[in-house]
């Protein structure tokens, strides 16, 4: 019993879940005061794509749902609008791998930026989608393109906090 | 990947259809992350400071200088305007008409924004436990900022009156301006005739000054120029049919961030006028009305003419400030349009 709650608790997943709780902290205080352009700064969505760079499709899009219901759960959209588009977006991020053999930290970063931007892009897209229309407006290109380039800029210290999270440990 | 598109299909269906699993799930992610973002937000506070400091703090000094002139201009007018108010309620009471007054509210403290580009909506820290109901107008010391949409224990998510889903119906109260009519008059004697009535009538004799000129060979205008006899018109001020003014309703909707909510289905009627840029805009009330009538919601900025029987797009100036609110208030008035069946 006591293996099982310690393989629990060093499962790579419970620590995704701890460190995106940190994560959505900063989402809604920090980054949510401070909006440059009046753009906030998807912190969120750029960890998920992160995870699908470093670890591949399949772990970035369980990544993308578990931090989209985390995300989810803040908003006032359906929940699981987050959780579809973060791990669709993951999982697109994820398939760096079949277009370059051997990825460089900076072509992560240069996928985490443009993913993440359609990403961004995707979620007004999906809000339509269900109903919650109107928010695709031109003010969506310059969200698009600051989160392109946040997140390419940003992408260092998100892979070397994914890499940290994601990692399998030997209990885990 | 599959499969996790279809689970999230499956909570999104969920969510829309009401369910109370969904409803719990937040609410108990609510309880967990509450405090974590509480620390968060102690942690970050310095960063966020900065942050301000550096972005406007020219901004604050402006808008300080600013208010402090208009404390000084509204100190007067809100002594006015309150026994305005008062007197007013009393009519409506004496009348057995509703009035805001009537109304109990609950007051509320602003505790963070939507933490996305996409949604226009803010999180209070009250909720089913202070009697808030989804559907509540919040208003704040300005006028109306949105209604309750989701209800929690003790906090509630607020729809601001920006997002696109948001739309109540108002009235415009216009106040057409006064009507002048010129009557040209020939005849000197008439118009000493129109001059006797009395405050109404504005008599000017005018002689236009147009170069005279002749084509007749071999004459030149000059020191006999044809007697002409001058135009005497009047401006004849009729004030209109009362001096109520006109009110007529329209549907507000917002329109997003950063821009301003319009009001469509503006009737153009006859009596109604052109709409004036600054007429006030207040809530229409009625039995299918989200929020109480009279309620301040903002002025006229721009009015945009509209061709067929579409009638004018009103621009509206939201007279609440939405992007600074830390305090509002909640009406504890339940639209029958959002009461659920027991």
């Amino acid at each position: 019993m006591s293996e099982r709650i310690l393989r629990f608790m060093a499962s790579r997943w419970t620590r995704l879940v701890l460190v995106s709780l940190i994560l959505l902290g900063l989402q809604t205080t920090l980054l949510n005061d401070m909006r440059p352009f009046a753009v906030m700064l998807p912190l969120m969505l750029l960890f998920a794509v992160a995870a699908g760079t470093l670890y591949g499709s399949e772990v970035g899009a369980i990544s993308g749902l578990i931090i989209g219901v985390m995300y989810d759960c803040v908003l006032s959209t359906p929940l699981g609008l987050a959780s579809l588009v973060f791990g669709a977006t993951a999982f697109v991020g994820g398939m760096l791998p079949y277009l370059i053999r051997e990825p460089t930290w900076w072509t992560r970063a240069i996928t985490i930026g443009v993913v993440g931007a359609l990403g961004e892009l995707a979620f007004p897209i999906a809000q339509s989608m269900v109903g919650f229309s109107g928010q695709l407006q031109p003010h969506v290109i310059v969200v698009v393109g600051l989160v392109a380039v946040v997140g390419m800029f940003g992408a260092p210290l998100l892979l070397l906090v994914c890499r940290w999270t994601l990692k399998e440990s030997l209990i885990g | 990947m599959a499969l996790l598109a279809l689970t999230a299909i499956i909570l999104v269906t969920l969510d829309l259809q009401g369910s109370s699993a969904t409803r719990s799930l937040r609410s108990t992610f609510g309880v967990i992350f509450r405090p974590i973002e509480s620390v968060t937000r102690v942690v970050t506070r310095p960063a966020t400071n900065a942050w301000f400091g550096i972005t406007h703090y020219n901004d604050v000094t402006d808008e300080n200088e600013l208010l402090r002139e208009k404390i000084a201009q509204q100190e007067g007018a809100a002594v006015a305007a309150a026994a305005s108010v008062r007197l007013s309620q009393e009519l409506l009471a004496l009348n057995g008409l509703p009035t805001l007054a009537g109304i109990n509210s609950v007051s509320a403290q602003v505790i963070g924004d939507s933490p996305s580009n996409f949604v226009q909506s803010v999180e209070i820290d009250q909720g089913s436990e202070s009697g808030i109901k989804v559907g509540m107008p919040v208003l704040n010391a300005a006028g109306l900022v949105g209604k309750i949409t989701q209800v929690f224990s003790n906090r509630a998510v607020v729809m601001l009156i920006t997002d696109p889903q948001y739309a109540l119906s108002v009235k415009i109260i216009n106040t057409p301006k006064p009507t002048t009519t010129t009557l040209p008059i020939q005849d000197p004697a008439t118009a000493v005739t129109v001059v006797s009535v009395p405050e109404t009538i504005d008599p000017q004799v005018t002689v236009p000054s147009v170069p005279v000129t002749s084509n007749i060979a071999g004459f030149t205008p000059g020191s006999l120029v044809a007697p002409r006899t001058p135009i005497i018109s009047s401006s004849l001020t009729i004030p209109p049919g009362s001096n109520v003014s006109v009110r007529e309703t329209g549907v507000l909707e917002g329109r997003g961030a950063g821009r301003v909510p319009t009001v469509r289905f503006v009737d153009a009627a006859q009596r109604f006028g052109v709409v004036q840029a600054g007429s006030p805009i207040v809530t229409a009330g009625g039995s299918l009305s989200l929020a109480p009538p009279d309620i301040v919601v903002g002025t006229v900025s721009r009015v945009k003419e509209r061709l067929g029987t579409a009638g004018p797009l009103l621009e509206i100036d939201i007279v609440a400030d939405l992007s600074n609110l830390s305090f509002v208030r909640i009406l504890l008035y339940q639209p029958i349009t959002e009461r659920t069946a027991p």
